[in-house]
């Protein structure tokens, strides 16, 4: 397995993350981070923004009558079917 | 029994095919995860609420191609994202992508390292976030292409996996790689526009 640069370290540092990468590339960037106190530093602010948007991003309430609204559309163009 | 078998009995068609009341109990126990898909990625309330809307319409439209109705619920997914793009395209609002070179170059890890706003924080990156409102992160996820922001929602969003990603967006998992690290880059970069426009950084506007 061959060292990667940090440059490297950086551009995988979201799809791992994303539990997205492959075994060896798991491997080489954490042998990297080993050695490298910067993209640790990096990696770990990566990790804190994803979560940070996460948690603001939050739950959508639905708002009151849209289901009702989608009911209605629904209705208007296909019937219901006669029941058997 | 009785009344599961009428149920059962109603959801079909005179082919077997499911009809409206058979797609209505499939697909509206989603309502709420596809307004806040629709949400996420519209930015604005009625817009998202007209979006679930022709999402239903056009889903009900074409139920009798979805070969595993358990599988709704991705596919509903599916068709609002495809909606957003397909609105942007025609709206004659899409900004061209920038130079991904660009893109990639830009650090928010760096610019608050280097302008260094909160001096006696012995946390500065985490402090730093800290002072955004919700919604500035709406917003600033809202702001970036369209191409980057419908993936990048959808992991944050439903989390879905890479796989599932290319699978959902017909493209290799390489362009699902590549489009979420440049979405999260873009991401930064508003984030650090709206920190500017805010009066976080007292720099150079730029």
């Amino acid at each position: 397995m061959s060292a990667i640069s940090c440059e490297d370290a950086q551009r995988r540092l979201f799809a791992h993350l994303d539990r997205a990468l492959a075994d060896e590339d798991v491997e080489a960037l954490e042998t990297h981070l080993e050695a490298c106190l910067e993209c640790c530093d990096r990696l770990e602010f990566s990790r804190r923004l994803d979560s940070f948007v996460r948690s603001r991003l939050g739950e959508a309430s639905l708002p009151p009558g849209l289901e009702e609204r989608v009911h209605r559309a629904l209705a208007v163009v296909a019937p219901p079917s006669e029941e058997p | 029994m009785a009344v599961r078998l009428a149920t059962k009995r109603a959801a079909l068609g005179p082919e077997g095919v499911m009809d409206r009341r058979g797609f209505e109990e499939r697909a509206l126990p989603h309502l709420r995860a596809l307004y806040g898909l629709a949400l996420r990625l519209t930015g604005d309330a009625s817009a998202a609420e007209d979006l679930v809307q022709e999402t239903y319409l056009k889903g009900l439209q074409a139920f009798v191609t979805l070969r595993d109705p358990d599988r709704v619920r991705p596919w509903l997914f599916q068709i609002l994202s495809r909606l957003v793009t397909d609105r942007h395209r025609a709206s004659g609002r899409e900004v061209p992508l920038e130079t991904p070179e660009d893109l990639d170059r830009f650090s928010l890890y760096d610019r608050i390292a280097d302008e260094d706003p909160l001096p006696y924080s012995d946390r500065l990156h985490e402090d730093f976030l800290a002072q955004f409102r919700d919604e500035d992160v709406r917003r600033a996820l809202v702001r970036i292409p369209e191409a980057y922001r419908v993936p990048l929602v959808l992991v944050y969003v439903e989390g879905l996996s890479y796989r599932e990603l290319a699978d959902f967006l017909g493209c290799p998992i390489g362009t699902v790689m590549s489009r979420l690290h440049r979405g999260r880059k873009a991401l930064e970069r508003e984030l650090w526009d709206c920190a500017l426009r805010r009066g976080f950084i007292k720099g150079e506007k730029s």
